[in-house]
């Protein structure tokens, strides 16, 4: 945990990961980037909209083993919808992302290029466009694009691995024969990324620290 | 975010003890003014005012108009805003949609829990079916079948169109009317796979069929009367548990019958004798003396038998004459053997072993008088395989004995055996009983079949696989 004060408002703001070089200041809504011990306000991010979602930072799930938080979050926006990405912060320090789309819920985690035969990668990393059928090899599971789009990010708060300011990126969804499920994705000019990971609900996360909306009862999941 | 934490906060900031916010905004139509609430901030892509019927695009600050409307909308028979509780889950419906095939309409409902996300309720006039968008693909197993969740369901029909004809609410996907979609439907009973292909683009939904009254009760609409002529294509059989039920009643009243049938009693000889007749000669009679019958009433049977019988019949009457009282019961049995040969080809015909039946003859000690005449048939094309010892035939000369005795009357004898046997039941009564057993077990078989055939008839004019008995 670093501790330290926003460089644009002066108010208190804490990184949790060291790995996390981006801090959407809470009350600002400054991006404060971290080189080393330099923080710098990189400019203000859009107050991502008060949704109905379940989610919040601050909401403790357990997948296997691991539990983790969320501590960061990404809107992205295309021509028919919007959908969210939820940083998790694992307790062994790694980091997932839960992608909350149509009520639905991915957990995953990015995956080695190395581990992944598909042309979606190859045809992304050279600009072509890629047709929702096309096949994927990711860590020996079997998938298929079934959305393409592109996308842009239009809000964010808490922490993040990267400067979400104004960034658009190709996205490419992918569905398996199970539970699995993959999103492919490469913004501007930079390398390709590959996140795979599974579709959970709430209740598989056992969810704690859940907003609660009125009139509907909270659920209480055992962990 | 919301409050400012205090600086000594753990760095996931507490919620704030303000009442909990509503999942439902209420904002203006940008056409008409009126309120329209949105209950999926966030989510909704498109919104259709359910005042004026225009479509809003809810990724637009401002709701911009995608389409203005100025029409008078009708109001689903369940609200917008209608809570129910399915499955022990609680649904909002938020959004609602007239679909037609052009051959059927029928409605779907948005529902949405903010825990749980989006469900689909299907109406189609009869039955409700709860639908979840599936996030796995169905693997194919054989032929036309798809797997999914260790379902297996085969495709039913051919993929037909599918148009949205009205809309009110919100969709979290950009909705229109007039919007034409592809489906192909997989069915087994109790679940529907229905495939949507729309621009390139495949969904897979998954709808299970609700018991009769579930999502009534669950919405607080008036429950649907149950009609089984015009069944859903993976509706359950209504005839399935019954048939079963049925069956296995039937099959136990079947064994339950064969065992008291046993313990009625086999039969009994009580009697057997044998007197030999004489072709086209005089009656003779032939008396049991002595048949003893317990108390009670008392099946008999007398069974005759005259096997040498060739193209000639033998006429038995019979009388059951009770010693004590003199009471005669009358009854007649003829044992016949006829053959011959005509264009197509050898005939035979006839019983030479008739059987007579006396039923509930009362206890007591009887005589059997049994009176036989026998006769000679000469039918156009008969032939007798065996010479019918005919003495005007023979020149005089009788057979030595080759079975056939000659009487001192000069005619050929026939050698008739009668036997009289006591106790049994009628094969035919046990399988009436059998058959009466079998009737409501038949009958639902029938209803059962007759609901299969219906369910699995394809309205539109596309071949199908499953069943082409017409």
């Amino acid at each position: 945990m670093l501790r330290a004060s926003c460089p644009n408002c002066g108010a208190p703001i804490a990184f949790r990961s060291a790995d996390l070089p981006v801090k959407v200041c809470d009350y600002c809504h400054s991006a404060v980037l971290r080189t080393g011990g330099n923080l710098a306000a990189m400019g203000k991010v859009a107050d991502v909209p008060d949704d109905v979602s379940p989610l919040q930072l601050g909401v403790h799930g357990r997948v296997g083993a691991r539990s983790f938080d969320l501590i960061g979050r990404v809107r992205w926006r295309y021509d028919d919808g919007a959908w969210n990405e939820w940083l998790a912060y694992f307790d062994d320090g790694s980091t997932g992302w839960l992608g909350e789309s149509m009520g639905r819920y991915m957990l995953l985690r990015q995956v080695d290029l190395s581990h992944v035969v598909s042309d979606v990668v190859k045809l992304l990393q050279s600009g072509f466009t890629v047709m929702p059928g096309t096949q994927a090899m990711i860590d020996n599971v079997e998938y298929w694009a079934s959305d393409v789009k592109k996308v842009s990010c239009v809000a964010s708060e808490g922490e993040l691995p990267f400067n979400s300011l104004g960034l658009s990126a190709w996205s490419v969804d992918l569905m398996s024969a199970d539970e699995h499920c993959a999103s492919i994705q490469r913004a501007g000019d930079e390398d390709v990324e590959v996140y795979a990971g599974q579709y959970v609900s709430l209740a598989d996360i056992a969810a704690t620290g859940l907003r609660e909306f009125e009139g509907w009862p909270m659920p209480a999941y055992k962990a | 975010m919301t409050d400012t934490p205090p600086l000594d906060a753990p760095a996931t900031p507490a919620a704030p003890p303000a009442p909990p916010p509503s999942t439902v905004k209420p904002v203006n139509c940008p056409n008409c003014g009126g309120t329209v609430d949105i209950r999926v901030a966030g989510t909704t892509v498109s919104v259709i005012c359910s005042h004026c019927g225009s479509t809003l695009d809810a990724t637009s600050p401002d709701l911009q108009v995608i389409a203005k409307a100025d029409q008078a909308l009708k109001t689903p028979e369940i609200p917008l805003g209608t809570r129910g509780v399915l499955k022990g889950k609680t649904w909002e419906v938020v959004g609602y949609q007239e679909r037609t095939d052009e051959e059927v309409t029928w409605a779907e409902y948005l529902l949405f829990n903010p825990y749980e996300g989006y469900a689909f309720l299907v109406d189609d006039g009869r039955r409700f079916n709860l639908g979840f968008l599936l996030d796995k693909l169905p693997t194919s197993h054989w032929g036309l079948g798809l797997s999914v969740d260790g379902l297996n369901v085969s495709r039913f029909g051919d993929p037909y169109p599918v148009h949205t004809i009205f809309v009110v609410g919100e969709f979290y996907w950009r909705v229109q009317v007039g919007e034409t979609v592809e489906e192909t439907d997989y069915v087994t009973p109790g679940t529907m796979l229905a495939c949507e292909d729309y621009q390139g683009e495949r969904t897979w939904t998954r709808l299970d069929m609700l018991d009769w009254g579930e999502a009534e009760a669950a919405f607080g609409i008036a429950p649907r009367r149950k009609e089984y002529s015009h069944p859903a294509p993976h509706e359950r059989s209504p005839f399935k548990a019954q048939l079963f039920e049925a069956w296995v009643i039937g099959l136990i009243a079947a064994v339950t019958l064969f065992v008291i049938s046993g313990m009625a009693g086999s039969q009994q000889r009580i009697a057997t004798s044998s007197i030999d007749a004489v072709l086209d000669g005089p009656e003779k009679t032939l008396v049991i003396k002595d048949v003893v019958l317990p108390p009670g009433r008392n099946r008999v049977e007398i069974d005759a038998e005259a096997s040498s019988l060739d193209n000639s019949w033998v006429d038995l009457d019979y009388s059951l004459t009770d010693q004590k009282t003199q009471d005669s019961i009358d009854s007649y049995g003829t044992a016949e053997y006829y053959s011959g040969s005509d264009s197509d080809g050898p005939w035979t015909e006839g019983d030479r072993r008739p059987t007579t039946d006396f039923s509930s003859i009362p206890g007591g000690k009887y005589d059997v008088v049994v009176t036989v005449s026998a006769h000679k048939w000469n039918g156009a094309g008969a032939s007798s395989s065996t010479p019918v010892t005919d003495t005007s035939l023979m020149g005089g000369h009788g057979f030595a004995d080759g079975g056939w005795g000659s009487s001192s009357t000069g005619g050929v004898t026939v050698p008739v055996t009668v036997t009289v046997d006591r106790g049994g039941l009628f094969g035919g009564n046990v399988v009436l009983g059998l058959l009466l057993i079998l009737i409501w077990p038949i009958i639902v078989l029938f209803r059962h079949l007759g609901f299969e055939k219906r369910r699995k008839a394809v309205l539109s004019s596309g071949s199908d696989d499953d069943d082409d008995d017409d």
